[in-house]
């Protein structure tokens, strides 16, 4: 093989391979659209949740619990931010589903938690309040936790 | 799994060496996405593309999506395989041992 190349020029191609991988690594993401969607999703259960009714309520977390997990089917693989291209399986590893559900559950017990919080101070709209809250910590913390992701998976990677 | 090392003169230059790289690291790829992280042109990445695919490396797709044809290349199991080869005849010649991913 020596004849072929020089280390040199082995080292050089190495680079370019890992410098290409990493380019793929950085579509790890979910789409934005999904980020909206569930900060909207969210303020909208917070207003149903205000407005008393159980049947609204119920009906509307029914509705975008079935939503969510339709949509959560296809993105949280984190394989298909864009047409562009699907990363691939191997790459991404099977941990990011498992992350997103843990990071949604915990976010779901902080938004109860400051709904009780903010009723006891005699707030009104209390499931709304907690909602917008979350739903700024979607818009905000969901890019960065993928953020994260992708860092490691580079750093795995490299 | 082991992977026999073997240099691959129609992968290693540099282009396709990009090229086969992107793709080995996903299911498929758009040519808009290649052509413009390799800042090629559609001819030179079309030309690069045929090379490949005469060779059984890569397959090319047209799906037919938001009213728009686009094309799409993927690496072929025999792509893959001469990929894989080729990164450890590379990592070979470096003396390291690490597998290719």
């Amino acid at each position: 093989m020596k004849e072929y190349i020089s280390e040199a020029d082995a080292r050089l191609a190495l680079r370019s391979i890992d410098d290409q991988r990493q380019q793929v690594i950085a579509e790890i993401d979910l789409p934005r659209w999904y980020w909206l969607g569930l900060a909207g999703g969210w303020v909208l259960l917070g207003i149903a949740s205000d407005s008393g009714n159980p049947w609204l309520t119920s009906g509307a977390t029914l509705l975008f619990g079935a939503v969510h997990a339709a949509a959560a089917q296809h993105v949280f693989s984190g394989r298909h931010k864009s047409g562009k291209l699907s990363v691939h399986a191997g790459i991404v590893g099977r941990r990011l589903p498992r992350v997103l559900f843990a990071w949604l559950i915990g976010l779901t017990l902080v938004t109860i938690g400051i709904a009780f919080a903010v009723n006891a101070d005699g707030a009104e709209h209390a499931s709304t309040i907690a909602a917008v809250f979350a739903a700024t910590v979607i818009l905000c913390g969901g890019p960065t936790l993928m953020a994260n992701f992708r860092n490691r998976i580079a750093r795995d990677a490299a | 799994m082991t992977v026999e090392a073997r240099f691959d003169e129609l992968i290693h230059p540099s282009t396709r060496l990009s090229i086969v790289a992107l793709l080995a690291s996903a299911d498929w790829i758009d040519f808009a996405f290649v052509r413009d992280r390799l800042g090629l042109s559609d001819s030179a990445l079309s030309k690069q593309f045929a090379t490949l695919e005469e060779a059984g490396y890569v397959s090319i797709e047209r799906p037919l999506a938001d009213r728009r044809r686009r094309v799409r290349a993927r690496l072929t199991p025999t792509g893959k395989k001469a990929f894989d080869g080729h990164v450890a005849a590379l990592q070979a010649v470096l003396g390291t041992a690490t597998a290719p991913s």
